[in-house]
């Protein structure tokens, strides 16, 4: 059951293939074989970019490049050079996928990429483009080039047909992908890179590499996709080829269908192209823009998920509602095929937009979560010191300088197995910048920094997480999109050992019962309280296996109860054999769960040791509670 | 000679399209909306004149006094929806291109797909041209960039010198916090819009001076005006007027050289390596990071 969807896509592809040699003994109009390619092409150049920019987030404007990387490697290869239209075809989907990987390399490696400047980037490819392809004779010149029509097999039929079907192959390749990518871990790496890339980065996901492989699917998908079109145009020139068309319906048709859906962008090509071409068929030509235009407007404003989130809420009701117009149509008789097709679109689209009736909140009461999930901890204060082992952490002589400001001064630190460091100071004394070089967020200025054993100086994030260092951030980050499970397998699947979509989520529900949120599995992040967050935070953290885990203030802002019950589940952690670096404020925590102390004071190491001389020691308690006259 | 020419005459033609950005660049900055839709105020009020002047016999500079009210009422009651229902940035860039295709077709069904042109009886400026020394220009062009220039030089003063420039830049650095500080955002946004709007207006009036109006004209800006806007840096006033200037010049000189075909390549790799080497813009601004 759990691929059902493969079962649907093979279904359609041999239905689909089929259609034009059923022509004969259906009898319809080849018209409908055209307006069906139509749709095709759109559904590849959508899924294609859909799968960059809808997946990963990167908004690209550069899929004209793509689209006329295709289209150019027909009009040279096949039309200039007289190679076979397959030959040209294929380098046009190869040729655009290596644009795309150098311009990933490009665009991936600059620090700090904004969405928005890629987004320029990606705007500026295809001007470049169309000035070479104006300029160069040998490709163009200016002119335009002529398409000859291929010479395809026989038994094919008419060039509609041969259209068709090599439209269909492409639109089918670019559905399977996305389905596959949202099926497994390609495209929950992207998930999680759309909702927070360094967060993903810290739990394990390799983003450079995963984001290479969505913008290289992305450029093989519109190049194929581009020179297949090219087959059916006649004639190709730089202007009609590299403009902003491309780019921005496929835009619009995966805003309308849904970014998050492999099935969206088709969706929105079906909606999009359907509505345009009955609006030029009954002379409303002058306000398709107007229409389009208003349906992107509405739905960025009021259903900014797309449709098809929609539909999976309702799905048989929305086919009840489009099989059933449809049919009462055709035993009316009204319209053509293509009308009845149309008004069941449009019917359906209501019928998913009815507000549904009101299900009783299948959150459990306030009172009954999170907390209640804990069994008191047994323990109490008589902690036992676990064994201590190996040192997992080494911090040697380790600086960390923001411009003119020495956020760290020289910091020496080890972290043994089986600890519970608590690391303390004031504001600004370098706590958050010392686990920022260790998680690898930060690179330290000099000095250097071992995990568990290995030297991490030039190791990316993801690296240092499958060393077995996992951390939590002071403001929780969630993927908001992802439920909290979701959250948590995501960490299982690209942990040391990768796992599979449906292993991880099972597992998933162990770590989140080490926290308490098991109650909470299906909720959304933007749904639950600090509290809640924090510990999924945790949750997260310890579901990459980690040997040693860094606690940012994991319980800043809490209330006495939920202190009392996140320091058990931080005391859980550690039992279960977990090294734990706690950084916190509240010293009678620190105090009640540290093996050691570390206190930092303007980024320098002050004290060191047992809690309990630690937090007697005279400079520490100066620097704390200010220094007394003769107190 | 004529190399001066060619760069005089870019750079000039590249002041008039610094004042398109100028708009981008300001609510990009200012209130984090890519408003893709400025554009189509700017092809409204160039249309706008051009129907003025031919219908009333307006001098078309005058005109500016029908079309940048109507623009300001129109660019601060899109803002007013951005605010109305907290549009993200890059939704922002969505919508805004929704209302430009709309725009766009509104403006092909009222005029016509077809070129339109003012009657040269009625546009003096068009036909004209002014020798200084042994270039000559058309008064067109010049009155574009003298408009653009002066505006920008404006818009500069009024955000270094005055409260409300300064208020708008605290409230483009953290609006929070702006906020908290008593600064009404949302009124200050929506002026800023309306402002941004009228000067679409403005720049829409000399478009119609020196060219011949088609409603696809924005997408040939598109390109253009994006790359003033990154070669200026985000925001930064003057920064968009030396870009807007450097890309005419550069794009003058290379058309001059080699061919007009050619400059869209130079512009757009220079685009390019901007964006990879100094993504904050070329001209850094006094006191910027």
């Amino acid at each position: 059951m759990k691929d059902r969807g493969w079962l649907v896509l093979t279904v359609a592809a041999i239905g689909m293939l089929a259609l034009p040699f059923l022509r004969d003994q259906f009898g319809f109009p080849v018209f409908y074989l055209v307006f069906l390619s139509g749709v095709l092409f759109w559904t590849a150049q959508a899924t294609s970019w859909n799968i960059l920019s809808g997946y990963s987030g990167y908004f690209s404007f550069g899929q004209g490049a793509f689209f006329g990387v295709g289209v150019y490697s027909v009009a040279f290869f096949f039309a200039r050079r007289g190679l076979s239209w397959w030959v040209g075809v294929l380098l046009g989907g190869l040729l655009s996928m290596l644009l795309a990987l150098i311009l990933g390399t490009i665009a991936f490696r600059l620090r700090q990429l904004r969405g928005e400047i890629f987004a320029l980037l990606t705007l500026a490819i295809p001007f470049i483009l169309a000035a070479v392809v104006r300029l160069s004779r040998t490709i163009d010149g200016g002119q335009g080039v002529g398409i000859p029509v291929p010479s395809y097999p026989d038994m094919i039929g008419p060039f509609q047909h041969f259209y068709f079907v090599l439209s269909a192959l492409v639109a089918l390749i670019a559905l399977a992908l996305a389905y596959g990518m949202q099926r497994t871990r390609y495209g929950w790496a992207l998930f999680a890179i759309h909702d927070d890339e360094q967060v993903a980065e810290g739990l394990g996901v390799p983003t450079f590499r995963y984001k290479m492989i969505a913008i290289a699917v992305t450029g093989l998908l519109g190049g194929l996709s581009g020179a297949v079109f090219a087959l059916n145009l006649g004639h190709v020139s730089p202007e009609g080829t590299f403009n902003l068309r491309v780019p921005l319906f496929a835009i619009v048709m995966s805003a309308l269908g849904g970014r998050r859906h492999w099935a969206g962008p088709m969706v929105g090509a079906l909606y999009i192209y359907t509505l345009q071409n009955r609006l030029s068929a009954a002379g409303f030509e002058g306000w398709s823009l107007i229409v389009l235009g208003a349906i992107l407007i509405s739905l960025i404003l009021f259903a900014p998920d797309g449709l098809m989130s929609r539909f999976t809420r309702r799905p048989w009701t929305v086919t009840a509602v489009l099989v059933g117009v449809l049919v009462a149509m055709t035993a009316l008789g009204t319209g053509l095929i293509i009308d009845r097709l149309a008004v069941a679109l449009l019917v359906a689209a209501v019928t998913a937009f009815l507000p549904r009736r009101a299900t009783a909140d299948t959150r459990p009461p306030e009172t009954a979560r999170g907390l209640s999930g804990l069994e008191q901890d047994p323990g109490g204060d008589e902690a036992r010191p676990p064994e201590l082992g190996r040192p997992l952490v080494s911090v040697a002589d380790v600086t960390k300088s923001f411009g003119g400001v020495r956020a760290l001064a020289g910091v020496s630190i080890t972290v043994s197995e089986g600890e519970l460091v608590g690391l303390v100071g004031p504001n600004g004394s370098g706590k958050t910048t010392l686990v920022n070089v260790i998680s690898g967020t930060l690179r330290p200025t000099s000095g250097s920094i071992t995990v568990a054993g290995f030297d991490i100086a030039g190791l990316q994030p993801h690296r240092i997480s499958h060393l077995g260092l996992a951390r939590t951030y002071q403001i929780p980050r969630p993927f908001p999109t992802l439920t909290v499970r979701d959250n948590v397998a995501i960490a299982i699947m690209f942990g040391r050992e990768p796992r599979g979509l449906y292993s991880s989520r099972e597992a998933a529900d162990e770590h989140l019962a080490m926290v308490g949120l098991a109650e909470l599995a299906h909720a959304y992040p933007p749904g639950i309280n600090l509290h809640e967050r924090q510990l999924l935070e945790m949750a997260r953290a310890i579901a990459t296996r980690p040997k040693v885990l860094l606690l940012d203030e994991a319980l800043a802002g809490l209330n006495p109860v939920e202190i009392d019950n996140a320091v058990a589940v931080v005391r859980r952690i550690h039992r279960s054999g977990v090294a734990i670096v706690l950084v916190e404020h509240l010293l009678r925590v620190v105090n009640q769960l540290s093996t050691r102390i570390i206190v930092l004071d303007q980024g320098l190491l002050l004290a060191e040791g047992e809690p309990a001389e630690v937090l007697k020691d005279p400079a520490v308690v100066a620097t704390y509670l200010g220094k007394q006259p003769h107190a | 000679m004529n190399e001066l020419q060619s760069i005089i005459f870019g750079a000039l033609t590249g002041s008039s399209f610094a004042l398109i950005a100028l708009g981008v660049s300001l609510t990009w900055g200012f209130l984090k909306v890519i408003n893709i839709s400025h554009f189509g105020l700017v092809l409204i009020g160039s249309y706008l004149t051009f129907q003025v002047a031919t219908s009333t016999g307006m001098d078309p500079i005058a005109t500016v006094v029908v079309t940048a009210p109507a623009m300001f009422v129109l660019g601060a009651t899109i803002q007013w929806v951005f605010e109305r229902f907290q549009v993200s940035e890059l939704n922002s860039l969505l919508i805004g291109y929704g209302l430009l295709i709309i725009i766009i077709q509104v403006v092909q069904n009222t005029w016509s797909a077809d070129f339109q042109r003012m009657d040269p009886s009625l546009n003096p400026y068009f036909t004209r041209s002014i020798a200084i020394g042994q270039l000559r220009f058309p008064v067109a062009t010049l009155l574009a960039a003298g408009f653009a220039i002066a505006l920008v030089l404006v818009a500069h003063f009024v955000l270094e010198k005055t409260y409300a420039g300064r208020a708008l830049q605290a409230f483009g650095q953290d609006r929070q916090i702006a906020g908290a500080f008593g600064i009404d955002h949302r009124l200050l946004g929506i002026l800023l819009a309306g402002t941004i709007g009228a000067s679409g207006a403005i720049a829409g009036m000399l478009y119609a001076l020196g060219q011949t109006l088609s409603p696809d004209a924005p997408f040939e800006w598109i390109g253009r005006v994006f790359a003033i806007v990154i070669l200026g840096g985000i925001g930064n006033v003057t920064g968009t007027l030396y870009a807007g200037l450097l890309v005419g010049a550069v794009s003058g000189i290379v058309a001059f050289i080699w061919s007009a075909s050619v400059a869209p390549l130079v512009v757009f790799s220079l685009v390019v390596l901007a964006l990879i080497f100094r993504p904050q813009g070329l001209f850094l601004r006094k006191g910027g990071h």
